[in-house]
């Protein structure tokens, strides 16, 4: 009985101090961790829209250059040249996938397109977040849809290259692609 | 698009498995593959732990943890449901079933730091899996990790038979080289997941 | 008599520390950790916010676990590691996730698989329980260490081959073709062999039965 209730203690006591320092912790990191989420968003949209920053000055030069909006519900970033940026987000084959992406003022073609976030198999599907990839899109037209194409090579000014293996990935990536700008453009034109 | 469970069912087992493609759940792959018959009793322990463990993590998560936004400390959480639920799974073993408790009581304990039971977890969380895709994913990870020490297993005892291994190869770096060589062939699979 | 236990007593720290840097190395003597060493080693950064992890994580359980020995009842003491190591594994995680944004992104759930790390788990149940703090620390430590550099071994070796840089710094020509199979699985599979070959070869490790 004894030896019963020591444990029982043993087991309460260990739980609370675990618990009273994650609490601590927590409290301590929240603030910087939302902080760098911010900072990881903002210096994507500086990136899609080729913006130079350093790594200190991405807070000024992102309010020198760049004027959040919001139309209808939905936020929107442009530059003083008039392009275009919004967040895209969707499920991959795996998990979800979001990420900015950047239009020329004319509205049919891609500036630049990055990837904020995604859960699918590194070094398969993984390879989508990669710039040797992304950077196909730049100056592809938006219309009538981006394809992806996966069997041959991209010949069309609205085709990029797939990655081989990762078919599933890259299917998911260009429907979710294709819905959310179709979504903002109509989103931005009301 | 939202993927299919059956789809993640089956990309879990093959393309994407877990042992060859994230490299997860080496230590007993590494230990316990002399023998194709232990190999197959940890791959049945482990379909069967994985699959209870994730959809009892899922409902701890969405139904407490998440509610209570208290997720930072779902490690803890779920590395005690897993100990936990093997404990549980042992001593029903016993009551009830005292053959299978023979044949599987050995593995049980050894579950438990077994690093998929828990990153299946982590992957559940992560990738915002309602139920049904849990238990795909889960369900097909296990039978993935099964398949994949089963065959190692077979290959070793072959292997050991014949084969003049050098010295520092024996043991664990030899079923390194095999998992190395099995994990080219799964990326054959790559193509295979077309299902809608 | 004194003499001899003034050298015992100095030689002690010295063996702890050369058995987990080298005669008892966690990867390539015991063959624990192997997950991880793999997972996250396709970059140097990486390999050594790991390294790092694991042995922040190692020594602080140790010392804890070590400096509890007595008072830990023994039916509860694998759930007593379990919560000690996941409440530092998560510090750790929060620690990366407030600091190094890129590094925890990149690493995502394998910081969290820390907790199965057979080599925490093994420090613990195998020396810290029965030894004093000191010696429990000096043992988690060098473990640690023994880890971390097979990472960073295994990590430079495949950053360089497969994209041609160290901690993104461009080492090999323009003109280098990424071996890109080197940064998925098969790549590690078969270099962490081969490295297990040249180690236990070197260390005299003799094979089991």
């Amino acid at each position: 009985m004894k030896e019963k209730i020591s444990i029982i203690l043993f087991v309460i006591v260990l739980g609370s101090i675990s618990s009273g320092l994650l609490v601590g912790i927590n409290s301590w990191t929240k603030p910087k961790v939302i902080k760098n989420k911010e900072l990881k968003l903002k210096s994507s949209i500086l990136d899609v829209f080729g913006i130079k920053y350093e790594k200190d000055t991405i807070e000024s030069v992102f309010s020198q250059n760049i004027e959040t909006f919001e139309k209808n519900g939905t936020v929107f970033y442009r530059t003083k040249t008039n392009e275009i940026a919004f967040k895209y987000s969707g499920s991959g084959l795996w998990g979800p996938i979001s990420g900015v992406i950047a239009l020329n003022p004319d509205l049919d073609t891609i500036k630049g397109i990055k990837i904020l976030h995604q859960e699918e198999t590194p070094g398969l599907g993984g390879r989508i977040a990669e710039q040797e990839f992304l950077s196909q899109f730049k100056n592809k037209k938006i219309t009538p849809k981006l394809v992806i194409v996966v069997k041959e090579k991209a010949k069309q000014e609205n085709e990029v290259d797939g990655i081989t293996g990762a078919t599933m990935t890259c299917k998911s990536f260009e429907e979710l692609l294709n819905k959310d700008i179709k979504e903002h453009l109509e989103c931005l034109k009301k | 698009m939202n993927t299919h469970p059956l789809l993640i069912f089956i990309a879990a087992i093959f393309p994407h498995n877990i042992a060859l493609t994230y490299i997860l759940g080496m230590c007993p792959l590494i230990a316990i593959s002399k023998n194709l018959k232990t190999a197959f009793g940890m791959g049945i322990s482990v379909i069967f732990v994985v699959t209870l463990t994730a959809v009892i993590n899922w409902f701890v998560y969405n139904l407490i943890l998440l509610p209570t936004n208290s997720q930072i400390i779902s490690y803890v959480i779920f590395i005690i449901t897993i100990a936990a639920s093997v404990q549980l799974v042992e001593m029903l073993l016993e009551r009830f079933f005292p053959p299978l408790q023979v044949a599987f009581g050995i593995f049980l304990p050894l579950i438990t730091v077994n690093c998929i039971v828990l990153a299946v977890s982590l992957f559940m969380v992560l990738r915002e899996y309602d139920f049904i895709k849990t238990v795909c994913f889960a369900s097909g990870s296990a039978i993935g990790w099964a398949i994949t020490i089963v065959t190692v297993s077979a290959i070793k005892e072959k292997l050991l038979l014949i084969a003049d291994i050098p010295k520092g190869l024996k043991g664990p770096a030899i079923t390194m080289i095999i998992l190395g060589i099995l994990s080219l062939a799964f990326m054959g699979f790559g193509g295979m997941v077309k299902i809608r | 008599m004194f003499k001899k236990i003034k050298k015992l007593t100095y030689t002690r720290p010295f063996r702890i520390i050369i058995n987990g840097l080298w005669k008892d190395n966690p990867i390539f003597c015991m063959v624990l950790g192997i997950c991880s060493s793999l997972a996250i080693t396709n970059r140097v950064e990486n390999a050594i916010a790991m390294g790092l992890g694991v042995t922040f994580v190692t020594v602080a359980t140790s010392v804890i676990i070590s400096a509890m020995r007595n008072f830990i009842p023994s039916r509860v003491r694998m759930i007593t590691y379990m919560v000690v190591i996941s409440t530092f594994v998560i510090c750790v995680d929060q620690f990366l996730k407030a600091f190094f944004p890129t590094i925890s992104e990149a690493m995502g759930p394998y910081v969290g698989l820390i907790i199965t790390n057979c080599i925490v788990m093994g420090r613990a149940e195998g020396f810290a329980m029965k030894n004093p703090v000191v010696y429990s620390f000096l043992d988690a430590l060098s473990c640690g260490i023994g880890y971390t550099y097979t990472l960073l071994i295994i990590s430079i070796i495949r950053e360089i081959l497969a994209f041609g840089t160290i901690l993104r710094y461009r080492v090999m020509p323009q003109t280098w073709t990424n071996w890109v199979a080197l940064a998925m699985a098969p790549g590690a599979f078969v270099l962490l062999a081969l490295y297990l070959w040249i180690m236990r070869t070197l260390a005299k490790v003799e094979p089991e039965k």
